[in-house]
């Protein structure tokens, strides 16, 4: 299968700071990608690079074979790449279909008479919604007034309705419970089955096995690898995630007292 | 919900789970329904208390007030709602009236630029344009809060406006307009009136029955039509009565047009009563499904809450006929103890006042005596604010009122509140039957009868008395004709949307009819009224544009990108920017349009007065802001409604000419404004409370 995003060895520098560095993976059409790693694996940075916000400063990043660096959202987005923000998804105050279609409302008359088509809008926000399998009572209903899983679907919804090729979901699940993180993993997969390429980020290696085909392991900045699902039983996920944290705080006790022995 | 069902809905029916919400459900939930209620009642109560309110002389004033103070409310409700302030914009009208008077003074020894109109109206434009650009682009790019930066601009624009004028005029007042080159062209731009006096219509009273009376048959025909469930055949018999009772209510009317006698006026009175009740039953009928008989069952609660709210309403009438009498001089108490009976209500209404509320307050705090004693410190403190802040309330209050208007607030309060318990009433008698909830309403109509007999026979403003006479004799009928109905007939608990349709555009068309009757009305006199010599009235073009920039307002919001966008960077600017809204330009657009309405409001000044002040327009701002949030615009952004920023502006403009109508002391009016302000934010939250729950 051709690959819809291909990194090779990206990196990313804040002054001194080595955000990521050697990270290569693929991104697969109508797979789910996901990428773990504990807090300050480098997993925002990541995120940030591939949906425009920063630019990597080495490595290469191919989007359909072809180079590219994005300067900024909108950029990514025309391109077909887009991201949902745990946070940032959906203007609470305003209804659904406005959320919906916000920043690309559909139009009729010309300018100056031009104006939104609410009736149109209202009825393929909820056909987009229904045929993604999300059940919302009233495209009217202000998105504040919906469940954090319904809010994440919406987002997810919108998305794949505007024609995006890559989806990127940072940490979907993590303020939401156990049933709403499985009405959002439910939606995940129906984007992957409508042939995006997912990449879903996420610390909790039981959300992330499920919904996963291939899955990158993220740690200080650094890749720890590539999986394939078969190649890769759950339990070992779990213990890589599990042992991943324990390394770190092993290296560091290491570090600090090599230091402290240095001194005296 | 979402996570048991996978079922696709069909997309474009309405969903079976969508909770039905009935008629008066469906109006609560609009932003500006508060203020709009706010308005009536406002008006309603200077009009009882001033007459000038009751004619076309007292309300074309207070047009003219809210019209400029409207075109900045709806402005920076627009602003509001995107999030930012802009406390330059009051200073801002006075500064861009003023540049454009300069522009177009004469050039000499301290003369100004000397342009023609033609070019300095488009320069000022700029400037305005400008401005707003300046204020945007500065809160956009340090990101400091829009309350520092253009508090910047106020004081600098403040600076400017009057530096400037005696720099170059070497005055504070700056005139006169009417020198430019071009005025008589753009005059009737910014500067048309009409004048009442000078436009006689005599068939004005018959426009202004017909549209007001057929107005008010659409809307109550609209709202059967949103409320009652359709049959699914027909009966032509109930379209027979229906018609016949149409009939009967114009010959009614013409009756009442035609004679003069008391006794023809009862007998038209007759006729239209029972010509309007064999019309709604016969629409009823005609249209709508019966629904099973069942037993009459009142609950005992809603048979308290009925005798309960007869007396309050009774308690009214007696304290304003008591109050009268005192003041005509009659049985009860002397003339001169009019005086001594407000001296002597004032301190047991103030401690009564205190009490209740320090009494409600601890209730309502849950302490207990001999509790936990960190638990009753807070509640005696609250006990204290709230009854203190009560008792200062009720003090300010008897000694901003005249006696007339302590009796109308005491009047009114209590009127008020008493119809508020019969109207719980049937909402508690409906839980339980229908029918029983039809006898609570038939309570209201006869209590609503027996008021508009008392207002005729105690008011002091004639006008008022037999308008009002009229208007709650009308109202009586619709509610005796809408309990009948509602007994017998069913209710629709499902989506119809061809009902829905039909009724919306009958209620449209009736606000319609009625706005057109009632402007037919203030625009024009008939011989016989300037036989009587009433005094001349003016109506100002300002008015129109008013009314221009709220509805272009309410459209751009409802139905543009733009106004999706606005609410977005309001409601959540970092999402709206990663969804691809561009929140800066949104953000620096509209400071833009705040500054071109200042610039509106600016000429239209400057085209009314000739000659402005430097001072013009300052401390304006919270009175913009004020209207903005009355009219239901949320204060932290994300929230509101054009149209209601505009009933905002009349609620303010209402307040501040009535208080001087009303022959109040008006050195307290700000106090007045401010109250307004407070019971219009909580009334909204808690509407808006009322209407996330019933979503």
């Amino acid at each position: 299968m051709s690959s819809l995003i291909e990194l090779d060895n990206i990196g990313k520098f804040y002054g001194n700071i080595i955000a990521l560095q050697g990270v290569t993976t693929e991104v697969h059409a109508g797979e789910v990608t996901c990428v773990l790693g504990d807090n300050g694996a480098g997993k925002s940075t990541f995120i940030k690079i591939l949906a425009g916000v920063h630019q990597h400063d080495e490595g290469v990043m191919k989007l359909e074979g072809e180079d590219v660096s994005f300067g900024s959202p909108r950029e990514a987005l025309d391109r077909g790449i887009a991201a949902v923000y745990q946070d940032l998804a959906m203007v609470p105050l305003m209804s659904v279909w406005r959320n919906f279609f916000l920043g690309a409302e559909p139009t009729k008359g010309t300018w100056p008479l031009r104006w939104v088509d609410v009736a149109k809008a209202k009825s393929v926000a909820k056909a987009e919604l229904a045929q993604m399998g999300i059940d919302i009572r009233d495209t009217e209903q202000p998105v504040g007034t919906l469940s954090g899983g319904e809010r994440q679907s919406v987002a997810i919804a919108r998305a794949v309705h505007f024609g995006a090729k890559v989806l990127i979901l940072d940490e979907p699940t993590s303020a939401l419970g156990v049933k709403q993180s499985g009405v959002v993993l439910k939606y995940t997969l129906a984007a992957r089955d409508r042939g995006l390429g997912v990449i879903f980020i996420t610390h909790n290696p039981h959300h992330a096995y499920p919904v996963g085909d291939r899955f990158m392991i993220l740690n200080r900045g650094k890749s720890m690898g590539n999986f394939a699902k078969a190649d890769l039983p759950r339990d070992e996920l779990v213990r890589m995630m599990a042992g991943g944290a324990e390394l770190d705080q092993l290296t560091h006790e290491l570090e600090s007292s090599e230091r402290g022995g240095g001194g005296g | 919900m979402s996570d048991a069902t996978v079922a696709a809905a069909p997309a474009d029916s309405d969903d079976e789970r969508l909770a039905y919400r009935g008629v008066f459900q469906r109006l609560l939930v609009r932003p500006e329904i508060g203020a709009i209620i706010g308005a009536a009642a406002i008006w309603a109560f200077f009009w009882a208390v001033a007459e000038e309110f009751g004619k076309a002389g007292g309300i074309l004033p207070v047009l003219a007030v809210a019209s400029t103070l409207g075109i900045m409310a709806v402005a920076v409700s627009l602003l509001m709602i995107g999030g930012e302030f802009d406390l330059s914009s009051g200073a801002a009208t006075g500064t861009l009236g003023i540049v454009t008077i300069l522009l177009v003074k004469d050039v000499g020894e301290l003369g100004g630029a000397g342009l023609s109109l033609w070019i300095a109206i488009p320069l000022s434009f700029i400037v305005a344009l400008g401005l707003g650009f300046f204020n945007g682009t500065m809160v956009e790019r340090t990101g400091l809060p829009s309350f520092i930066v253009t508090l910047a601009t106020f004081f600098i624009l403040r600076g400017f406006k009057l530096g400037f004028s005696k720099l170059i005029i070497d005055n504070i007042t700056v005139g006169r307009i009417d020198e430019g080159h071009g005025y008589d062209f753009w005059v009737k731009i910014f500067g048309s009136t009409w004048v009442r006096n000078d436009h006689q219509f005599e068939a004005r009273d018959a426009v202004y029955t017909i549209g007001l009376l057929g107005g008010i048959t659409l809307i109550v025909l609209a709202v059967y039509e949103l409320n009652y469930l359709r049959k699914e055949r027909f009966n032509p018999a109930g379209l027979g009565i229906f018609v016949a009772g149409l009939a009967g209510l114009v010959a009614g009317i013409a009756v009442m047009h035609a004679g003069d006698s008391t006794g023809s006026n009862w007998i038209a009175g007759a006729i239209i009563a029972v010509s309007g009740l064999a019309a709604a039953t016969g629409l009823a009928t005609w249209r709508y499904e019966l629904q099973p008989t069942e037993a009459i069952s009142m609950p005992s609660g809603a048979a308290a809450e009925v005798g309960g709210g007869v007396a309050l309403v009774a308690l009214g009438f007696l304290s304003a006929w008591q109050l009268d009498q005192g003041m005509d001089g009659g049985i009860a108490l002397g003339q001169d103890s009019v005086l001594d009976l407000v001296g002597f209500l004032r301190w047991p209404l103030v401690v009564f006042g205190g009490l209740l509320a320090s009494y409600a307050a601890f209730v309502k705090s849950g302490a207990k005596i001999g509790g936990d004693l960190n638990e009753q410190l807070h509640a005696i403190v609250r006990l204290l604010t709230v009854g203190g802040a009560t008792a200062f309330g009720v003090y300010s209050f008897m000694f901003m009122a005249t006696e007339e208007g302590l009796r109308a607030i005491l009047f009114g309060a209590l009127v008020v509140a008493g119809f508020a318990v019969l109207a719980i009433a049937a909402h508690t008698a409906g839980r339980t039957s229908r029918t029983a909830k039809s006898i609570v309403q038939l309570v209201i109509a006869a209590s609503t009868v027996a008021l508009a007999f008392f207002i005729r026979n105690q008011s002091g403003t004639p006008k008022f008395r037999t308008e009002v006479f009229t208007i709650l004799l009308v109202v009586a009928m619709v509610i005796v004709g809408w309990a009948l109905t509602n007994a017998r007939f069913t209710s629709r608990r499902v989506q119809d949307a061809d009902a829905d349709k039909l009724g919306s555009r009958m209620a449209i068309g009736g606000l319609l009819a009625g706005f057109v009757g009632l402007g037919i009305k203030l625009l024009f006199t008939t011989d016989a009224e300037i036989a009587a010599g009433i005094p001349r009235a003016q109506f100002r073009v300002e008015f129109l544009w008013f009314v221009g920039v709220t509805a272009l307002a309410t459209f751009v919001l409802g139905r543009t990108k733009f106004g999706s966008w606005i609410f977005a960077v309001g409601g959540n600017k970092d999402a709206a920017r990663q969804i691809g809204v561009p929140a800066a330009r949104t953000k620096t657009q509209l400071f833009m349009i705040v500054s071109v309405a200042a610039w509106l409001v600016g000429l239209l000044l400057a085209f009314r007065l000739n000659t402005l002040q430097s001072g013009t327009g300052n401390g304006l701002e919270f009175e913009y802001i004020i209207a903005a949030v009355v009219g239901g615009t949320f204060l932290t952004g994300g929230y509101g409604s054009a149209f209601g920023a505009s009933i905002g502006a009349f609620i303010m403009a209402m307040s501040k000419q009535g208080i001087p109508a009303a022959r109040w002391n008006s050195d307290w009016r700000f106090a007045f404004l401010g109250v307004i302000l407070l019971a219009a934010v909580i009334a909204n939250n808690f509407i808006r409370t009322k209407a996330e729950a019933s979503r």
